[in-house]
């Protein structure tokens, strides 16, 4: 063994020798053809404002750590801006920090902070106005009012950034990353905290919005707003003020997200209200006041979801009509569902229900008489609140076997006729 | 004497207790409230309005459009006192709706997409209009614009009106 030791060495060192010159040719190759201005504190170039003027449309723009007390910078062609360390640029509590107003513009690896705040103007870490094709990757943006805001654009991807605010109030911070009147946008893997609303789309079409991390937001961590057809898949919302809102939009795909931990009077995981042909399907919903909550929205597909541990799991209004609840699982819930109408516009079928009594004795796994979803008492407590404190009391459980044995106040429709004896997989 | 006394006391009684139950706007309490239409929690002072009925009980609303909707589309009309929305130079100062003056403005971002921005004073709102464009409006033509965009035509588009 021992004589092929130096033989090994030699043979290794040999190759370290060859990968470190390899690397340090690729690496002068690369920063020599890529990088046409850098900007650097100790000069010759030390604002980015200058490297962009004089800048020609598709040249490159390296920006090496340091701290540029810079705002309203004006990109208005098309450039790639690279950060190396993260260099800071403090918009020193004015207006935005960076404007795009050119297609094709990438800008990566910068630390934005302080932007300005109004009440009239959207002031913004990244402000993309009219462009195409904008790249915005890997950014962290602390301290600012609204975070990366599109106004009328089109494609665009909004990928690996993190931005973070302090402001406790609703009123007085922005959204983290807010989309206005566009077209196919790419929200990926960033990390929204502390914001108004952490993702916000209004008249936004064709988007994507996966992976993202949208927790402590004061308000929202998701809304979408007169947002169709658009799809947000493997998300997660934690601890927002009220959970996550979509409103106003049809053709939408909700897919495999979590919603956790929304608390409060006026909580929800989601909030559905005046939604149409959409699908719901995969996701969690974990510890909330209520699950899902549906105003006025019709054939949405609820179909193969977790409800576990949430006050509600899910209350539709029968403003709601020809929604299929099919295949979710039904954990633990205080209460499983909350309607306001004896009538029952809508289908419940094969779910898993925890609450569920009843018997299998031909042993297909489907439960030979069905489940009343909706509780007599859930019904006595949204008349008269304070009966809740009642919950756990054996006379409320009386009247519950009673009412399910004979309903007379419970929607008689909203019925699971097949419901699932084990929690589906 | 004694008869009188009461008497005017009780007048005097009655007259507080009436000019108590004025029903008039209430605060907002900015991140819990709801919007009485959308169901959107409330949070932004500049926009958000409210609606008092007869009995004195408010009902309060993330913006203007959604008052107006409310309006349009409530069972109950004819038990709405008053309606009110904030001034945006100073959204501690209540405007009763019939009489501010509205500017629709694209600049304007309100919460509900429809760009209506409330002035107590004809000349601010005019100046308003100045620096941020649009169109300067009534109550009247307030109303026809959210009948007309947003409930009986619902195509989710930005609604362009930047003319002056």
């Amino acid at each position: 063994m021992n004589n092929y030791k130096p033989i090994q060495l030699h043979l290794f060192g040999g190759l370290i020798l060859l990968l470190l010159a390899w690397t340090s040719v690729s690496e002068a190759s690369a920063s020599d053809t890529a990088a046409d201005i850098v900007v650097s504190p100790d000069g010759p170039v030390v604002s980015i404002q200058e490297a962009v003027n004089m800048a020609r449309p598709g040249d490159h723009i390296r920006v090496e750590a340091g701290v540029y007390v810079e705002s309203n910078i004006m990109i208005d062609k098309k450039l790639t801006l690279e950060g190396i360390g993260y260099p800071e640029i403090d918009g020193n509590l004015e207006g935005h920090i960076l404007i795009i107003a050119a297609d094709s513009v990438t800008v990566s690896g910068f630390f934005l902070k302080n932007s300005g705040r109004s009440h009239v103007r959207d002031y913004a870490g990244i402000y993309i106005d009219k462009a195409k094709d904008v790249v915005i990757e890997n950014n962290r943006l602390d301290n600012i009012f609204f975070g990366i805001y599109l106004s009328a654009t089109e494609r665009g991807v909004i990928r690996g950034n993190e931005i973070r605010s302090y402001e406790r109030r609703e009123s007085s911070s922005g959204n983290g990353i807010h989309l206005w009147n566009v077209k196919d946008p790419k929200i990926l893997d960033n990390k929204v905290e502390g914001q108004r609303d952490g993702i916000y789309l209004e008249f936004a079409k064709g988007a994507e919005i996966s992976g993202n991390r949208s927790n402590n937001n004061n308000r929202y961590g998701l809304h979408f707003m007169f947002s169709d057809d658009s799809v947000y898949r493997g998300n997660t919302f934690n601890k927002n003020g009220a959970g996550v809102a979509v409103m106003y939009s049809k053709n939408v795909d909700m897919i495999d997200n979590i919603f956790e931990n929304n608390w409060g009077t006026s909580s929800y995981g989601l909030l559905l209200k005046d939604i149409n042909d959409s699908r719901i399907t995969g996701n969690r919903f974990y510890r909330n006041t209520v699950g899902i909550d549906s105003e006025g929205s019709n054939r949405v597909i609820v179909h193969r979801n977790d409800f576990e541990l949430n006050g509600w799991a899910v209350n539709i209004k029968s403003s709601s009509r020809e929604n299929q609840f099919t295949e979710n699982n039904f954990i633990e819930n205080s209460f499983d569902v909350r309607t306001d109408s004896p009538r029952n516009p809508n289908h419940f079928e094969g779910n898993y229900w925890s609450h569920y009594e009843g018997y299998d004795l031909n042993r297909d796994g489907i439960g030979d008489v069905p489940y009343r979803p909706v509780r007599l008492f859930s019904i006595i407590i949204q008349r008269q609140p304070e009966s809740l404190i009642l919950l756990r009391s054996m006379f409320i459980t009386l009247l519950d076997t009673a009412e399910r044995i004979m309903p007379v106040l419970t929607p008689a429709t909203l019925i699971d006729e097949k419901p699932k004896m084990e929690r589906i997989r | 004497m004694r008869g009188l006394f009461k008497t005017v006391l009780m007048l005097t009684a009655s007259v507080l207790l009436l000019m108590a139950c004025e029903p008039k706007p209430q605060p907002i309490q900015f991140g819990s409230d709801q919007c009485e239409y959308c169901r959107m929690m409330i949070t932004e002072p500049q926009f958000a309005s409210q609606v008092v009925n007869k009995q004195g009980r408010t009902f309060p609303f993330d913006s203007i459009e959604c008052m107006v909707a409310h309006d349009l589309t409530t069972d109950n009309p004819d038990n709405i006192h008053s309606h009110w929305v904030p001034d945006f130079t100073n959204s501690d100062v209540w405007l009763q709706a019939q009489e501010a003056h509205y500017l629709h403005s694209e600049t304007l971002r309100s919460p509900m997409g429809l760009y209506l921005s409330a002035y107590g004073v004809y000349q601010v709102a005019e100046e308003y209009h100045n620096e941020y464009l649009g169109t300067l409006l009534e109550w009247n033509e307030v109303r026809d614009l959210v009948r007309q965009e947003w409930l009986s035509n619902r195509d989710n588009q930005p609604h362009n009106h930047n003319s002056h």
